[in-house]
Formats: C-alpha cells, sequence, structure tokens
C-alpha cells in the first residue's frame, strides 16, 4: 500500500533512458576489470531496516537491498559478495576508513554524504513520513510543536526532524536512537508522540501493529504521481555509496544496475517487497 | 666506581641490580610518555579542527550533556551506595533468608550486562502496559537512573562486605563482650572500619558508574556519547569531537578520584575525625553515615 505501481512505471522510464547507454559501457567493463574480481565484495549495511535489510526467523539475511546487491553483484557482475553489520550514525566513516567496500543500507543521496562518499545511480525513491499512534493525540503536523519524536541517529529522518524543529523554534524535542526499531519501541512505550523515519520502513512496522497508523496530510510530494496518500515531509532517492577514489568499480555497478532494471530483475523485487 | 663495584659483587647478576632495573624502568615509561605524547601532539596539531572545537554551539550541547551526566551520577551514585550499604549487610546475615536473596541480587545484577538492564528496564518494563498507555513520559533518565543503581548498588555491596570481612574477628568479640548487641557492635565498632576498607573499592566502582553513563546513548539518553556520535554522524569529524569526551569525562573521573582520596584522609587512623578518634576521646558518633 506504500507505493504505487506508478512508481515502476517511473522507474521503467528512467531505464529507458539510461539503458542504451549501459550495453555499451558493460561490453567495455566485461574485459577491462580483471584484476580484482576475486576479491570479496563487503557490503556495509545498517541492520535490522525492514523491508530493505533485516533478518528472518532462521536468522538469514534478506530485503530488498540484500535482494538488488545478489542480483547487481552476483548475478550481474559475477562478484562474491557479503554483508557487514555496522551502525548507520558512523557508516560513512568506516567507509572511507576500508572497513568494507560499498555501502548499501537504504541510504539517502544527499549532498553533505555527497561530499564524503561517491553514489550510484538511484535505485530507490523513499519519502520522509510521521508515524504515529492511532488513538494518540497528534492528528496534524502541527500539533507535534512541544512534542518528542523518535527518530534513528544519524538518518534523513532525524534531518528532517531537526528542520521541523526548527520550523517551530526549537519547540520540539528529538530522541536518538541507535536502531529504527529503538524508535519504534519508544512510540509503543508512550516514550515520543511520533516517529520520522522512511515511509517504506515505517510502513513494514505500521502494517504489523495495528495501534500504529501514519500522519494524513499533503506533504512535499502531493503532486507527485507516485506520492502515498499519507503526509510527506522529503522525497529522497537511494543510492549505493562508494569511496571517492573508486570511480571504476561504481561505474561498474552504475551498469549492472541499469542492466537489472532492463531485465525486468529489479521490478521482481520490487514487487516482492512493496507491492504485495 | 664504587657503586659499580659493589653491585658487581652481588650474586643476582646484571639483572639483579636495583640501578639498572630502575634505568631499565625509566626508559620503558619515558619511551612510552614520549610514543604517546607524540602521537598526540600530531593528533591534535592535524587531525582538530579547533574552529569547531572553540564553536559555541558545539561547546553548549557538549554542555548540555555534561550537566546531564554530572545529575544522573550525583542521584545514582548516592541512591547505589546506600542501596548497597543494605545489601553488604544483608550479605553478612545470620539470617539464611537475608544472606541467600543478597547473594542472589548480588549474583544476577554482577553476572548479567549493565546493557542488558538497561534495555529490560528502557524497553521491557514499558510493554507491560497497554500500548502508548505507559504513564511515565520521559522513561530514558528515570529507566537509567534506575539502572545504574541496582547495578552498582551489587558491587557496592560486596565492597561493604569485603570490608567487613577484612575487619578481625576480635573487635566483634571484644565488643559483644562489653554487652554490646550484635547489631549495635557492627553499627558503633565494625561498620566504622569497614567502611574505610572498602571506601577504595567504592570509589573505584563509582568512577566505573560514571564511566557507564555512556552506554545510555543506545536508550537515547542525550548524554556526552550521544553528543559526539551525533557530531561525527553530521561533521564526519571523529578527533574534533573527542577531545571534548576525553575532557569532559575526565573532569568528573578527576574530581571524583579527589573526593574519594579525601575521604579516605579523612577517615585514616588517627585522625581526630574518624570513629576511632571519637571514640578514644568518649564522644561517639553517627558522623559516618
Amino acid at each position: 500500500m506504500c507505493v504505487t505501481d506508478n512508481q515502476t512505471t517511473s522507474r521503467r522510464q528512467y531505464v529507458a533512458a539510461l539503458g542504451a547507454g549501459s550495453v555499451a559501457a558493460l561490453a567495455g567493463c566485461a574485459s577491462g576489470s580483471g584484476g580484482e574480481s576475486e576479491e570479496t565484495i563487503t557490503i556495509g549495511s545498517d541492520i535490522p531496516y525492514e523491508p530493505f535489510e533485516y533478518r528472518n526467523e532462521a536468522g538469514e539475511l534478506i530485503g530488498f537491498d540484500v535482494e538488488i546487491a545478489q542480483a547487481v553483484f552476483g548475478d550481474e557482475m559475477g562478484r562474491d559478495h557479503e554483508f557487514q553489520e555496522t551502525s548507520f550514525d558512523g557508516i560513512i566513516p568506516a567507509l572511507n576508513n576500508a572497513n568494507f567496500r560499498v555501502i548499501m543500507s537504504a541510504m539517502t543521496i544527499n549532498e553533505t554524504r555527497a561530499e564524503s562518499v561517491d553514489f550510484s545511480e538511484p535505485y530507490f525513491t523513499a519519502f520522509q513520513t510521521v508515524l504515529i499512534l492511532e488513538d494518540g493525540e497528534i492528528g496534524q503536523l502541527d500539533d507535534l510543536q512541544g512534542e518528542t519524536v523518535g527518530v534513528q541517529r544519524g538518518t534523513t529522518g532525524e534531518a528532517a526532524a531537526e528542520d521541523l524543529q526548527s520550523d517551530f523554534d526549537g519547540e520540539l524535542t528529538i530522541q536518538s536512537y541507535d536502531q529504527v526499531t529503538g524508535a519504534f519501541d519508544a512510540l509503543l512505550n508512550n516514550q515520543v508522540s511520533a516517529v520520522i523515519n522512511d515511509n517504506t520502513v515505517s510502513a513494514s512496522f505500521a502494517a504489523e501493529n495495528d495501534s500504529v497508523v501514519f500522519l494524513e496530510g499533503d506533504g512535499v510530494a502531493a503532486d507527485r504521481d507516485d506520492a502515498p496518500d499519507y503526509l510527506t515531509l522529503t522525497i529522497e532517492d537511494y543510492g549505493i555509496a562508494f569511496r571517492q577514489d573508486d570511480d571504476d568499480f561504481r561505474q561498474e555497478v552504475d551498469d549492472a544496475l541499469a542492466a537489472i532494471r532492463e531485465d525486468g530483475t529489479y521490478d521482481e523485487i520490487y514487487n516482492e517487497y512493496f507491492d504485495g | 666506581m664504587a657503586t659499580q663495584t659493589d653491585a658487581e659483587s652481588d650474586t643476582g647478576g646484571v639483572m639483579m641490580r636495583d640501578r639498572f632495573v630502575k634505568r631499565v624502568g625509566e626508559i620503558a615509561a619515558g619511551g612510552f610518555v614520549l610514543a604517546i605524547g607524540g602521537l598526540l601532539v600530531w593528533i591534535l596539531s592535524t587531525q582538530v579542527d579547533y574552529r569547531l572545537l572553540g564553536s559555541p554551539l558545539i561547546a553548549g550541547r557538549f554542555a548540555e550533556a555534561f550537566l546531564l551526566v554530572v545529575q544522573i551520577v550525583v542521584v545514582s551514585s548516592l541512591l547505589s551506595v546506600s542501596a548497597g550499604l543494605l545489601i553488604g549487610l544483608g550479605r553478612i546475615s545470620t539470617s539464611p533468608v537475608t544472606g541467600r536473596i543478597a547473594k542472589g541480587y548480588v549474583e544476577f545484577f554482577r553476572g548479567t550486562p549493565l546493557l542488558f538492564q538497561l534495555f529490560v528496564i528502557f524497553f521491557g518494563v514499558p510493554r507491560l502496559w497497554a500500548t502508548g498507555e505507559f504513564p511515565i513520559q520521559n522513561w530514558a533518565v528515570p529507566a537509567a537512573v534506575i539502572g545504574l543503581t541496582l547495578n552498582h548498588a551489587a558491587y557496592v555491596g560486596e565492597a561493604i562486605r569485603g570490608g567487613i570481612d577484612a575487619v578481625p574477628d576480635g573487635q566483634m568479640e571484644a565488643a559483644r563482650s562489653l554487652g554490646m548487641s550484635r547489631v549495635m557492635a557492627l553499627r558503633e565498632v565494625v561498620l566504622p572500619q569497614a567502611w574505610r576498607n572498602a571506601l577504595a573499592a567504592i570509589g573505584n566502582d563509582q568512577i566505573i558508574l560514571v564511566k557507564d553513563t555512556s552506554l545510555l546513548t543506545v536508550i537515547a539518553v542525550p548524554e556526552i556519547m550521544s553528543v559526539f556520535r551525533n557530531i561525527n554522524s553530521n561533521q564526519l569529524d571523529p578527533w574534533t569531537p573527542l577531545v571534548w569526551v576525553c575532557l569532559l569525562y575526565l573532569a568528573i573521573t578527576m574530581s571524583m578520584s579527589q573526593l574519594v582520596n579525601g575521604l579516605e584522609r579523612r577517615s585514616d587512623w588517627g585522625s581526630d575525625s574518624t570513629m576511632l578518634g571519637r571514640l578514644t576521646r568518649g564522644s561517639g558518633g553517627g558522623e559516618e553515615s
């Protein structure tokens, strides 16, 4: 319910625009990347962040990012890859300290981050949204003035909360949790009045909890045809993050991303997590 | 040189010569200080952004966090030492029920991580109410104080039990033979001595309590490490906020060491303010409480 079919359509258009160039590029990289292809690609990721990266009951890592990684690194590029758990608030320094090769962690592309890392082409669009208790006292965004909101530390949800805080002249308390599940717990435990976070992740949580709903209203994404039917604070694109000296590899990954969009793998994975 | 000849006539060879060992120690310690000092100077001159370090905005955020930590430490300290005293007394109780319960308490709170205890209190306890019905709105700080108190009371309790055990049995026997009850003998004779014995261990534990407040970052208490993490994740500069973190923790722990040293000196044998001093002047009192 969180994303409509329009999103997929817009993705296809996007792919069509990229498609022509990528075939040529793919042909080029196949011959050019022999030197380092033995090395396992380690992917830094903040887990759990359902439905992007989380563990099922058997402890297996699943999620949208996990399957995209398999399609891109495994199927398209023929490389071994593994996920490495890390804390989101330190994820960029950890990448630049070479703790892993790339970040795939539902990471929004923004200017501040782009100063320290390079991003792949966007592979997902998300919206910052406000999650509340159904029978709570928050009916509209202005009701949050003077209240406390929960966010995950270092996320764009935290940044959106800080923007809201300055809109309210500082009259908003922000509690930053290590993991988004901590913020969700805080909502259920009456510690915060709302959680500001990416719509898809919040939607997963709301789907499992009858007492939790999205705050309604027209947001910044109201004019878009792929907008969700609840309040949106920001529109954000997710990208895979690379070290700034890793341009050749980034190009390979961009080509592989374009390829899985073209052959329908992307839509298959997308529908598995967001259209069911 | 005369001393050299003396030394060479020693039986233990070169390693047993006092001066040689002393020199080696000095060289090792000096080398250590030079290496660390050099690294520190290098970090402070290349890694630290002094504009950011002195920025009033960041100083303000750290100051706020610092005051909160000091408040949490003062309250948890007072509560955990008081509760620890009760647990220590429970541990030496002649009643098997009290003794075992106190032992069980210590085993549990010393045997499980503080982080686990904080999670139980902060995430677990409110879930005993219906969704959104938990009555305490800002639960993080009370949860922190409760967790730190329960955990450190176990350590203080063991320190006090150790302090009591270290008082020679003769003290209790002598007091009893003067007609004191066991409780009275404990209060007037044994505990004042046990307190002094236990002070160093209690002080040690309370300094650990200060450092344990850093764990509160995971239950969203806006303490010192949280400020560091926010600044690091926004500015992507670890060293500058780390300088703040280091100075602020040392400010608390070093004042705490001073306080413990002062208390130890105050309760030292022969000092006029001690129980023994007062007892010998025939004016016993309860100033140790």
